[in-house]
């Protein structure tokens, strides 16, 4: 077998799929290898299946508690099928996945499964259920990814202790959950499953959720509507053990020194993810990989050996997708020769909470620190008419801009939608546009949209549809 | 060490850049305050430029023949006086974090291959230009962070970055002329096979003329007419001076005339004359007052001094500037403020040689007269023969302005004042 690549793309997550593509585009002889599925961790057991899980769990939710309002009267209470909703996730998850195969196939990419590791530094072992075999390219991406990050005395079962990856495949009600890490993916998945009438109690070792990363005004709305829908949340929290007893799990938390102790029926350990990084003999043939375990690269993707890339969670923060794609697409125009680096302003963050978060660049509290003057503007998404008609008051646009030139350096938006809304922010911090640019443009009424334009306005100073303060 | 850098200067009203001719000091040449730095051609006249401060040359920012616009730095020098240390290039290296997303772009060649250099270097969050604009920079190996964004708020334009490769300044957005710059064709030449040549530099003065003769002639619709004048009377009147004229040590040609004639005719109805088109405001400037510009012919090439206020000068006054203005042309000695500011000029290309000349005008005036050799000649004159002083004359005029039968009109009319000197006297105020 003709095993020798131009490319050789290890991992077919959202970063290892585009770099495939594009890398073929280029007229390269393109390989991909993956171990486990097409679409990788995002479209088979993270960002995919959890969106379609929040969706349906939103949507029995506002059943329960908008119908009514509404004027929609249901002849009995409205009731969540698990193992139904699983079949409606498992059913987006193969749609897609099964999309990815498809384009790899379209555009000639050799699909290779099988797990790989690197015999020497231009030669990979794949090992398979058919036997293992040799494939040696010019260039190799590293796009192998991240995993959960496993806490001493929470070893994974997946049924009771459980990373997302079993969250995920819940399909039976659950009484009770105990999340451990109120980061965004615990928050995530705490969210629907309270939604979905499970008891959830978030346990956080910072002294607030989502600490660090996000905006604190977005935090504080979250944290609101998390009380409402009953997650308790404990925060300073440390968690101990755990041990099985009758009715469930023992678990065991230090807060302000004291030992607190709660029954539930299942744990989820959302800590944070690490780098695959100790896999694939990477260490072995002498990759330079930092104390966190990041594959260390340069602006272009390239490591410390020539011929060798690396994208996406593997080569550092943040760990999200659609870094992962635009590294990916970058690495494969850099080995066809092109004269790329990654000089992207910011990489949008969005997190499916409720109300959902969504931000681009700088929070006030990093402006400070690095002494910009700035202006800051917030509407509520109260004064929206769509808001209004969705039932979904809650939260606001918050826009920080530099208060001499005006432009545009960050936006955090907490809010319906709020995931769809921040492109528009997105793309402003990448043109550089300043407020006036974003109040000027016309934006369609009645739509959340509107929002963004009338925060521009706000932190201009003259807001049409709020009283100025 | 205190490393101050050296700017051009304003060189003159409305001036706005020089094209350097040559340094006249040198990297290590400890210079004083007044020290001429460099020789500076403006579209007048090369000026030398004084150094401001004292200290020790270290780096000179422009080369011969660059063009710089007033305010650019000419040079760097070392004002501490000692200058021991050497050179540094003074680049701010900004190691401010990025922003938070940003920061994940992994630090550049931390970790690079050791041969891989990515230039220009990564741009970090200062430099506001749109995604496609950075990738344009980098494709053409432009480095953007080094770039003055001509945007708002100082945002790097595509067209920053072509301007950059094609090695003009970024963002000095140069002041217009009255017409919009267009694009004038620049054919290479080739001699044929064998043929002698010399290759020089088009520099200088004589690459201003050459820009600017290009220029008006694009500008302006040219047409002349000529016509010739019986000067027999001001011959006589000047000859009856001369003696009075030599008491004084005054020379006193034609020239001194011509312009009274000019004058008087101008406010005899043909303002037009002494007018200009602002092309950008669509508007017609007429000028109240009247500066001649009179072209000589120096070692260097054409220059052009100009007479201020011509009209409230007597012609002693004016005939002594001439002698004053003309010494100094041909010394190459005139200062900028001496060279602009005409509001219609005058060619006596005459007394060189040729009957007629077609001149160029001198934008944004409208109006060029031109004097020709005074011949005898013979005339017949109630059927008899007489001899007469001629002198030859043309007027040239801006199409768009001046009509036809305006400039006959015109031309006719100064004609007649100079035919009569007395009848000159009685315009003079």
């Amino acid at each position: 077998m003709a095993n020798n690549f131009d490319v050789v793309v290890i991992g077919a997550g959202p970063g290892g799929y585009p770099a495939a593509i594009r890398s073929a585009q280029l007229g390269l002889k393109t390989a991909i290898i993956e171990r486990e599925f097409w679409g990788g961790v995002c479209l088979n057991v993270g960002c995919v299946p959890s969106k379609a899980l929040i969706k349906a769990a939103s949507q029995f939710h506002k059943a329960k508690t908008n119908f009514d309002s509404m004027g929609i009267e249901l002849s009995s209470a409205p009731k969540a099928n698990m193992s139904k909703m699983q079949k409606y996730k498992q059913g987006v998850c193969d749609r897609m996945s099964g999309g990815i195969d498809q384009l790899l196939k379209g555009n000639k990419v050799t699909q290779i499964f099988g797990e790989a590791s690197f015999s020497s530094k231009t030669e990979l072992s794949v090992k398979s259920s058919k036997g293992t075999e040799k494939v040696t390219a010019k260039n190799f991406i590293i796009a192998t990814g991240s995993r959960p990050i496993e806490i001493p005395g929470f070893a994974y079962d997946e049924k009771t202790i459980m990373s997302s990856t079993g969250a995920l495949a819940i399909d039976k009600d659950v009484k009770s959950l105990a999340v451990i890490g109120g980061g965004y993916i615990g928050l995530e998945i705490g969210t629907f499953l309270a939604k979905l009438g499970t008891e959830v109690t978030v346990i956080e070792a910072a002294d607030s959720l989502l600490s660090g990363v996000v905006d604190k005004d977005c935090v504080q709305q979250v944290s609101r509507k998390l009380k409402k829908l009953g997650v308790k949340v404990v925060t300073k929290a440390m968690a101990k053990g755990q041990k099985k007893v009758k009715d469930g799990i023992e678990l065991s938390y230090e807060v302000n020194g004291k030992l607190e102790k709660q029954i539930v029926e299942k744990v989820l350990v959302t800590v944070g993810r690490k780098p695959n990084s100790d896999q694939m003999n990477l260490k072995g043939i002498g990759l330079d990989i930092d104390e966190r375990g990041f594959v260390k690269v340069n602006a272009q993707m390239k490591t410390n050996i020539p011929g060798i890339y690396a994208i996406g969670d593997i080569a550092g923060q943040p760990m999200l997708a659609h870094k992962a794609t635009h590294e990916g697409v970058l690495a494969a125009e850099v080995i066809h020769g092109a004269n790329r680096v990654y000089d992207a302003k910011t990489v949008p963050a969005v997190i499916f909470v409720d109300p959902e978060i969504a931000s681009v660049g700088l929070t006030e509290e990093e402006c400070k620190a690095k002494g910009i003057k700035v202006k800051v503007g917030k509407f509520p998404f109260g004064a929206n008419a769509k808001a209004v008609s969705l039932q979904e008051t809650d939260g606001f646009v918050k826009m920080i801009a530099d208060a001499e030139s005006h432009v545009v350096l960050g936006v955090h938006i907490c809010g319906p939608e709020a995931s769809n809304l921040i492109s528009e922010a997105a793309l402003a911090l990448e043109m550089g546009a300043r407020l006036e640019d974003i109040a000027l443009t016309i934006h369609p009424h009645p739509t959340l949209g509107e929002t963004v334009m009338e925060a521009a306005e706000t932190t201009l100073g003259h807001p049409i549809h709020i009283m100025k303060k | 060490m205190a490393n101050v850098e050296i700017r051009l200067p304003e060189l003159g009203e409305g001036v706005t850049e020089g094209e350097l001719v040559s340094w006249l000091v040198q990297v290590g040449d400890k210079i004083e305050v007044d020290q001429p730095l460099a020789e500076m051609m403006t579209d007048k006249a090369t000026v030398e430029v004084p150094s401001s401060k004292a200290g020790v040359v270290k780096e000179l920012k422009v080369e011969e023949g660059d063009v710089v616009p007033v305010e650019e730095v000419l040079l760097v020098i070392d004002a501490s006086g000692a200058g021991a240390a050497p050179a540094k290039e003074e680049k701010k290296e900004e190691k401010t974090e990025a922003p938070k997303a940003a920061a994940t772009a992994p630090a550049p060649s931390q970790s690079s291959n050791a041969s891989q250099n990515i230039q220009p270097p990564v741009a970090e969050s200062h430099v506001l230009a749109t995604p496609s604009t950075r990738r344009l920079a980098r494709e053409m190996d432009v480095d953007i962070n080094q770039l003055n964004g001509s945007g708002l708020a100082g945002r790097v334009t595509r067209e920053d970055v072509l301007g950059a490769q094609s090695g003009a300044p970024a963002g000095n957005s140069k002041i217009e002329a009255v017409a919009p710059a267009r694009d004038i064709p620049k054919p290479a030449y080739r001699g044929p096979q064998g043929a002698v040549e010399e290759r020089v530099p088009l520099r200088g003065i004589r690459r201003k003329i050459a820009e600017n003769m290009q220029l008006y002639k694009q500008i302006i619709p040219h047409f002349s007419l000529m016509d010739e004048c019986n000067v027999t009377r001001l011959y006589k009147m000047r000859n009856d001076l001369k003696k009075v004229a030599q008491e004084r040590n005054v020379k006193i040609t034609y020239l001194p005339f011509v312009m009274k004639a000019i004058i008087a005719t101008v406010r005899d109805g043909f303002e037009m004359m002494n007018a200009s088109i602002d092309d950008a405001a669509q508007e017609i400037v007429y000028k109240g007052n009247f500066n001649i510009g009179f072209a000589a012919d120096t070692p260097n090439g054409l220059v052009v001094p100009v007479i201020k206020n011509a009209d409230q000068k007597s012609i002693w006054e004016i005939s002594a500037e001439i002698m004053d203005l003309a010494g100094k042309a041909r010394a190459g000695k005139l200062s900028l403020d001496e060279m602009s500011g005409a509001t219609i000029t005058i060619t006596n290309i005459g007394s060189v040689g040729g009957t007629y000349a077609t001149p160029i005008i001198n934008h944004p005036e409208v109006a060029i007269i031109g004097m020709y050799k005074m011949t005898d000649k013979p005339i017949l004159r109630d059927g008899k023969w007489r001899a007469i002083k001629s002198m030859n004359f043309s007027c040239t005029a801006d199409h768009r302005l001046i009509d036809g039968a305006v400039a006959a009109r015109f031309l006719t009319a100064m004609l007649g004042r100079l035919e009569n000197p007395a009848r000159l006297m009685l315009d003079m105020y």
